[in-house]
């Protein structure tokens, strides 16, 4: 079982795959460019729908993947390939030759400034998903700290979702649910609070996530407003205006915020894309990584030795995540096993 | 002087001559048929100009340089400046010279319209012609010149990169037949005067050519006739053809010159200076290359060129599809030889649908505007598209409050479009009712000056709103007069910025210094592979009825390559909609020029 195995991303794909290989046997090598192990998830506060804090979801992760060889703060270079194995060349100067290699590269944030019309980064007032969860996290935000009880707070919903004009067509998956969970968190901490959500579709798929959405307007008290943002602009008082269409009743909506988090949407990890271009792999036309099928072979790459897992193929969420790590450590395995017949 | 046939005629002239009075008909018929088409104002104002000095002044240096020289061409490309000016020019002193040596030698002849074209015939050498022989050197010298202008055609049409045109129109079957014929005349006419240049006389090219031919063929004179038939003949063909091909914009640019310096405009979509204009299309496609469309093969088909072959072909549905695909940003005017607004034009196409309901404006409440205090008093109007782009209205502002600028946004509370996006819709009633609603605003307001951040926003107010007493300025201009009054100042630093020509503003209302002059203060300026008027459309246009986005992407992606060109740090415009399209696009950042003078405050 000497057989080494590559997983590029430290995120929880990456460790729970880590995990599993390591329970097969193997002695996998995780690569990843931050300093610190958990990626995304690891940054979120609570995840729905049972409001579980991310560290119960991350810590055991990274406990399970402890004996893998871990470098962090360390990027690949190039990859080469040889006659039957590639050798990846990290930053850090060492040269890693392998025959099978696992992205779990992840997803980014789509960047909201790309979005103008919802002010991100003009005005004070506005800010995305993530900083609020840095802000349920650390407390220490100015801006969500001028939030108060009696205020008024709006959800954008498909902000860089679902938008051909921002570049990104699909749909981000959990932004609904997420937008949906940060609103209750924010009524839990104010509870006299206005929250207003502004959304196209609520797209509600996943288990319990109805009784979630439920649960938000019946227990919360959470307004949701079927319509798009069209304009936002700035008071005196610094406090952000904005303009939508209540397309349910038909009449145009003018509310007055406190705060307004949009909901950047997920595309794929451009330095994942990155990698995927050093050996040829395609691109979907989602601008995602593309699977050998997107039905069966999700975990498999069209080029020998490649697998893949987690948000890279596309968005998803944690537990669809973590069930792909330990399956593309189980092809990983078996491949191993097939080739040594 | 010396006839060689007692009568001046010869059958062989007869092709000639069908053709010429064909042509001469049906153009000046097309004439009177232009001429009662347009407005009786415009036929007013058109009479007026002929016998204004001034005009006609203008009228012939316009037709000598854009009708004999090709002035535009040259500067476009001297290779493709030398092909056109060589035919044309050389045609035309072929033809003054041979009514020259008509009315020098054979005065008794002048009423024959064919004796200049078929001099040499009819006419031997005598004492008295070869004194004039400069005439046989100029008439040889302008028929070498045209026979290389032909060559270079020939060239052209398998290399037309050598002529800097990437692509050129696709012919119909009769250009092609037309173009052949043109082509077959002067090497003809060469071949017909080599036959007989021992009789009627000649120069270096026909006398050489006649030894030649007398050394090679026996009995070379019986070559004559037939050769001076076929050359009558290719004259005929290609001036029977010239009424249904891209030659009818030899004639029709003749009677364009005038009414367009006249000042009249596109009124109807397809009569009277449309017409003109459409017939004035030489077919040359400089408005394929223009087009930001053409980075994407299947929109080749949709450049002016193929537009006024349609609307001559009376094809509703291509005229419609034409007309709404495009984006309205005015590259193919500005660059066409000829001066056919292709813009203009498509507006004009629109203009003819009809609406089920047209829009009212009745109900909209609009807040007034009330401008107080003594001296300057500014009025901003942001614009639709400003409220999208709030990065832009808020730098213009901290600029305003900086300068100490007395100024009133007058859409802060909500206003009304500008009317601009309806206008480009051909939807004219429903524009002059927009343009009448804000017009009220602004005078009633007590402004002496309108602000304005958009450049769409701004050619219609402009073009259109006819402001008493009120400036109306862009805010490009108003930033550049702030900083060299010296109300404001920025440091320079050591950033390469590139401005983008927003359409609107500079192919629209011609502002193209003052823009470059801000950045040259804020840091270094760079300039974009094409620039100025040749600058590429953002893709973003509201001009475009029906390009949607996917067709988009590639004009919006070749439009940054040619901006990035010089790897700037920052792409600077000064439109709402161009910094909208491009900041989703463009790995370089995009800035409004208000946001870059912003910044350094």
């Amino acid at each position: 079982m000497n057989e080494i195995i590559l997983i590029v991303g430290g995120g929880i794909a990456g460790l729970e795959a880590a995990g599993k290989l390591l329970q097969l046997g193997y002695t996998p090598i995780i690569v990843e460019k931050g300093d610190r192990l958990g990626g995304n998830v690891a940054r979120w506060h609570r995840l729905f729908p049972d409001m579980t804090p991310a560290s119960e979801v991350v810590d055991p992760l990274i406990e399970n993947a402890k004996g893998a060889n871990i470098f962090l703060n360390t990027e690949i270079s190039f990859i080469n390939r040889l006659k039957d194995k590639y050798n990846v060349m990290l930053s850090s100067g060492i040269s890693i030759i392998c025959r099978y290699i696992l992205l779990t590269t992840g997803f980014e944030l789509f960047d909201a400034r790309k979005k103008e019309e919802y002010g991100y980064g003009i005005y004070d007032q506005v800010i995305t998903n993530s900083d609020l969860e840095a802000w349920f996290n650390t407390g220490a935000d100015p801006r969500v700290g001028k939030v108060h009880d009696g205020g008024a707070v709006g959800f954008v919903h498909c902000v860089g979702s679902r938008d051909e004009k921002a570049l990104n067509p699909q749909c981000s998956k959990v932004c609904c649910i997420t937008a949906i969970k940060q609103a209750i968190e924010m009524k839990e901490r104010y509870p006299d609070l206005q929250v207003y959500c502004f959304y196209m579709d609520l797209r509600l798929f996943g288990k319990k996530y109805e009784d979630f959405y439920a649960k938000a307007q019946k227990d919360y008290g959470i307004r949701f407003i079927r319509g798009r943002v069209s304009e936002v602009c700035e008071n005196i008082e610094g406090k952000v205006i904005i303009k939508a269409e209540d397309t349910l009743s038909g009449k145009p909506v003018r509310v007055t915020l406190d705060l307004l988090v949009l909901m950047a949407g997920m595309k794929c990890n451009q330095d994942g894309a990155k990698i995927g271009n050093m050996i040829y792999l395609p691109i979907d036309t989602d601008g995602f990584l593309q699977s050998k099928d997107n039905i069966s072979r999700i975990n498999t790459s069209p080029t020998r030795g490649f697998y893949y897992a987690g948000a890279c193929t596309g968005p998803k969420t944690v537990p669809e995540t973590l069930a792909e790590a330990r399956a593309a450590a189980l092809e990983i395995h078996t491949d191993i096993i097939n080739s040594r017949k | 002087m010396r006839e060689i046939t007692a009568l001046g005629y010869s059958h062989f002239i007869l092709p000639f001559m069908a053709g010429m009075t064909f042509v001469l008909g049906y153009c000046i018929i097309s004439m009177v048929k232009v001429f009662i088409e347009i407005t009786p104002a415009d036929r007013r104002k058109f009479l007026l100009s002929l016998v204004n000095p001034r005009i006609m002044l203008k009228n012939i240096r316009d037709i000598f340089a854009d009708c004999l020289l090709h002035v535009k061409l040259w500067k476009r490309n001297k290779l493709l400046g030398f092909m056109h000016s060589s035919i044309a020019f050389g045609w035309f002193m072929i033809i003054l010279i041979g009514h020259i040596e008509v009315f020098i030698y054979t005065p008794d002849r002048v009423n024959r319209m064919w004796y200049p074209i078929f001099f040499r015939y009819f006419v031997a050498v005598a004492d008295e012609t070869m004194r004039g022989s400069l005439f046989f050197f100029l008439m040889d010298f302008f028929l070498l010149m045209i026979l290389i202008g032909i060559i270079l055609a020939m060239v052209k049409r398998v290399r037309s990169l050598m002529f800097g045109m990437r692509r050129t129109t696709r012919n119909t079957l009769l250009d092609t037949i037309a173009m052949l014929a043109l082509w077959a005349i002067f090497p003809l006419r060469l071949l017909a005067e080599g036959f007989t240049a021992d009789i009627s006389g000649g120069s270096f090219l026909t006398k050489s050519l006649n030894s030649v031919l007398h050394n090679f063929i026996s009995n070379a004179e019986i070559n004559a006739d037939p050769t001076w038939w076929a050359y009558s003949i290719a004259l005929g063909v290609f001036m029977f053809l010239l009424p249904f091909t891209r030659y009818m914009h030899i004639p029709a640019e003749i009677m364009l010159i005038p009414m367009r310096n006249a000042g009249l405009k596109i009124r109807h979509a397809r009569k009277g200076f449309s017409r003109l204009q459409v017939y004035s299309c030489p077919s040359c496609g400089v408005c394929i290359d223009a087009c930001p469309m053409s980075v994407t093969k299947a929109h080749t088909k949709d450049a002016t060129v193929y537009l006024n072959r349609q609307i001559k072909r009376r094809n509703g549905k291509r005229i419609e599809e034409i007309s709404d695909k495009c984006l309205l940003c005015g590259k193919c005017s500005a660059l066409c030889p000829v001066g056919v607004q292709g813009d203009k034009l498509r507006i004009a196409q629109r203009s003819v649908r009809k609406y089920g309901l047209e829009p009212h404006y009745d109900n909209i409440q609009l807040p007034s505007a009330a401008m107080s205090g003594e001296g300057e008093k500014v009025l901003y109007f942001a614009g639709c598209m400003s409220s999208v782009t709030p990065s832009i209205g808020k730098s213009l502002t901290a600029i305003l409050e900086k300068a100490g600028v007395n100024y009133e946004q007058m859409d802060k509370d909500g206003g009304l479009c500008c009317g601009r996006p309806m206008w480009t819709a051909g939807r004219f009633n429903a524009a002059r009712e927009m343009i009448a609603r804000n017009k009220d605003i602004i005078e009633k307001s007590g402004a002496d000056t309108l602000l304005v951040s958009c450049p769409i926003c701004y050619r219609i107010f402009v073009e259109r709103y006819r402001l008493e007493n009120i400036r109306v300025v862009h805010h490009t201009v108003f930033i550049e007069e702030l900083l060299r009054q010296g109300r404001i100042s920025i440091g320079a630093d050591k950033k390469k910025y590139v401005f983008h020509d927003p359409c609107e503003l500079g192919r629209g209302t011609g502002i193209y210094e003052q823009p470059r002059q801000v950045l040259r203060i804020a840091g270094e300026l760079v300039e974009a592979r094409k620039s100025g008027q040749q600058s590429i459309c953002c893709g973003g246009s509201l001009g475009s009825l029906s390009l949607d986005f996917n067709r988009r992407k590639p004009i919006i992606n070749s439009s940054i390559e040619n901006l990035t060109a010089m790897s700037p740090d920052t792409i600077v415009t000064a439109c709402p909609l161009c910094l909208n399209t491009f900041s989703r696009y463009s790995t370089t950042p995009v800035k409004d020029i208000a946001q870059v003078v912003a910044d350094k405050l």
